[in-house]
């Protein structure tokens, strides 16, 4: 766990994060191929430990009946997944990292929405591997996307 | 190649194109980084690719620019902006599209930039960043 800050592509939007994991998982459901072009990898980090600035740039998008995404309006970069509904995981950011102006220091540990992987790449590895109905089993009642 | 449909994650932009190489590319330069969460996995398109929705690009340096989707910021395209030969190359995000394009990763650019998080299983054509702009860019700095 550490103190770490980020950025969008264009810097318009900046954060700093507390208590950062250096495990992070990647979902590989297609509403997060479309979103970033090949898989989503983030880390999950309480929403109390954020700090956002040029939030007039955050856009936000209801994705699903249970959660949102938000994305810098200048340049299209995306900031967050985060649980709106009830439950365990409400207050809880995935932050890609991406963004971190220092993305060394983290280590991938779990893939989620394994059976949704193209075929073009695999990550090297061993990670702990969820199916889609893994997910949902674990999370939620929820039957479709992410 | 076949002519391709995709769409972003909220279904507000359709993009129709067609692979210009059954070959897709990924770039772990830190503006691709910040953008895709980790590497940008794209395709080269034909021209006469088409867009329909809400596009809104942003010029990320003097030579591209890159296109989302107003409305839910998924990323669709890098595009060369800069005189020349290469004016108007574009790079599709493979994302858009069912598996992934049908396509795999066998380029790798910025492959120094890589953080050690993350790698991608196999092996392919991998370029630093200066093998990159000495290919590509010899007059531009920086990334792309």
């Amino acid at each position: 766990m550490s103190a770490r800050a980020g950025q969008c592509m264009c810097g318009e939007v900046r954060f700093t994060a507390q208590d950062v994991p250096q495990e992070f998982g990647t979902c590989h459901c297609k509403m997060c191929q479309r979103w970033l072009g090949s898989a989503f990898l983030g880390v999950t980090i309480a929403e109390k430990n954020l700090s956002w600035q040029g939030e007039d740039n955050i856009a936000t998008l209801q994705s699903s009946g249970w959660a949102e995404r938000a994305w810098c309006s200048k340049c299209g970069t995306g900031l967050w997944y985060r649980v709106t509904a009830d439950g365990p995981l409400n207050g809880n950011y995935e932050i890609p990292i991406g963004i971190f102006d220092d993305a060394e220091g983290f280590k991938m540990t779990r893939e989620i929405f394994i059976d949704r992987k193209p075929d073009a790449f695999a990550f090297q590895g061993e990670h702990e591997l969820l199916t889609e109905a893994q997910v949902f089993a674990l999370y939620g009642p929820t039957t479709e996307g992410a | 190649m076949p002519e391709l449909q995709g769409q972003c994650m909220c279904g507000a932009v359709t993009v129709t194109a067609t692979p210009a190489r059954d070959a897709l590319g990924a770039c772990h330069c830190d503006m691709c980084r910040r953008w895709s969460s980790s590497a940008f996995v794209s395709f080269p398109a034909e021209p006469g690719y088409a867009a329909l929705g809400p596009v809104r690009t942003y010029t990320s340096s003097d030579w591209a620019e890159r296109a989302f989707c107003e409305e839910c910021g998924s990323a669709l395209w890098y595009r060369i902006t800069l005189p020349g030969e290469m004016h108007g190359q574009t790079q599709m995000a493979a994302g858009l599209f069912d598996n992934a394009a049908d396509s795999e990763i066998k380029l790798e650019l910025y492959i120094d930039k890589k953080p050690e998080g993350y790698t991608f299983e196999g092996e392919r054509r991998q370029m630093t960043e200066a093998e990159v702009i000495a290919a590509y860019a010899p007059e531009a700095e920086g990334n792309a």
